[in-house]
């Protein structure tokens, strides 16, 4: 993936959290009427979520692993059948 | 000039009503439409006589299945094969849309933030009922991280329930922004050519060229990021964590 592709990937985790929360905020203030404090404390959380995902893509639990390796399954093993319709699976693991 | 936008633009192709609810069909309609008649034709065509050693229209339909196909088996799993018809379909769907969006005079239906939306909230809709379904309330500990002392929790679990409703957002965005960020700079460019005359012209004509292949390129890898990370919430959903 093209290091343009990975930026714009960032940059819309960044902004797509915090979009949520405002929403989120704007919302229960409207509902409740408690302008703004849920507006104040949503935007945080936003905020503070937007950098958990954006970390998150960074350190390769999403995009970046999809490229090569197989997902981490946490030990568990997964019993392969053959029956499975990815075709000859011999270049996988 | 001509306006850049205006190929965004929504017309009404064939007016139907139920009542109060507007249901025509639209130009953006009528693209899906010849975008799933396009899949199926592709498929079926390529699969009409089935040969060992494949031809040409053969090898393609077999690549695009085993390519799908070894996607949702690393990143999905064994679990992961009894969705493998949604995720093939959906990836063949905004393939071929993109595809066939950058045809001239043709209309890109997921250059509208309407419609990936619309597909993103469906992934992730239905992902969550898998992953309710399968767990029951233990799904809900899929918002508390493993190893996190209990005092952090009442800070932690909003961040996480945020970060998990911001993926429609995300993954509608990445698509729509790209589709229509794309198309709009070949439009910009190629209102230039004209006005700059013989001499000047070629410049963004040369840009153009460049701008197009970029955009097939832009077509294929979004649908290829919007399938991966269906399959990445999907292997989510199924084993937490």
């Amino acid at each position: 993936m093209s290091g343009f592709g990975v930026a714009f990937r960032i940059g819309v985790e960044l902004v797509a959290a915090l979009v949520v929360g405002v929403g989120a905020g704007l919302l229960l203030d409207r509902w409740l009427g408690t302008t703004p404090w849920f507006l104040i404390v949503f935007f945080f959380l936003g905020a503070a979520a937007g950098v958990l995902n954006v970390y998150r893509a960074a350190s390769g639990i999403g995009l970046a692993e999809a490229e090569g390796a197989p997902a981490p399954s946490d030990g568990e093993p997964e019993e392969q059948d053959d029956d499975w319709p990815g075709g000859t699976g011999s270049d996988r693991p | 000039m001509a306006n850049p936008l205006h190929q965004f633009e929504i017309q009404v192709v064939a007016p139907i009503h139920f009542g109060d609810v507007n249901a025509s069909l639209t130009n953006s309609g009528v693209f899906m439409l010849i975008t799933v008649a396009a899949v199926t034709l592709f498929l079926m065509f390529g699969m009409r006589n089935r040969r060992l050693v494949p031809g040409r229209w053969q090898s393609m339909a077999e690549l695009s299945y085993e390519f799908i196909a070894g996607m949702v088996r690393d990143n999905v799993g064994n679990e992961g094969r009894r969705y493998f018809p949604f995720i093939f379909s959906l990836f063949m769907f905004i393939l071929f849309g993109n595809l066939i969006g950058l045809v001239p005079y043709s209309f890109t239906f997921t250059s509208h933030i309407i419609v990936t939306f619309a597909m993103a909230m469906f992934v992730f809709l239905g992902v969550t009922v898998i992953g309710i379904v399968r767990h029951r309330l233990k799904f809900f500990s899929y918002f508390l991280p493993k190893g996190v002392p209990l005092v952090m929790a009442p800070l932690l679990i909003p961040i996480e329930i945020m970060s998990y409703l911001s993926r429609p957002i995300s993954l509608s965005i990445r698509l729509f922004a790209n589709m229509m960020a794309g198309h709009t700079m070949m439009k910009v460019f190629a209102g230039f050519v004209v006005p700059l005359g013989i001499l000047g012209g070629w410049a963004p004509l040369s840009i153009d060229v460049a701008l197009t292949a970029f955009e097939f390129l832009v077509a294929f890898l979004q649908a290829y990021v919007f399938t991966i990370l269906t399959c990445i919430y999907l292997h989510d959903a199924i084993h937490l964590h």
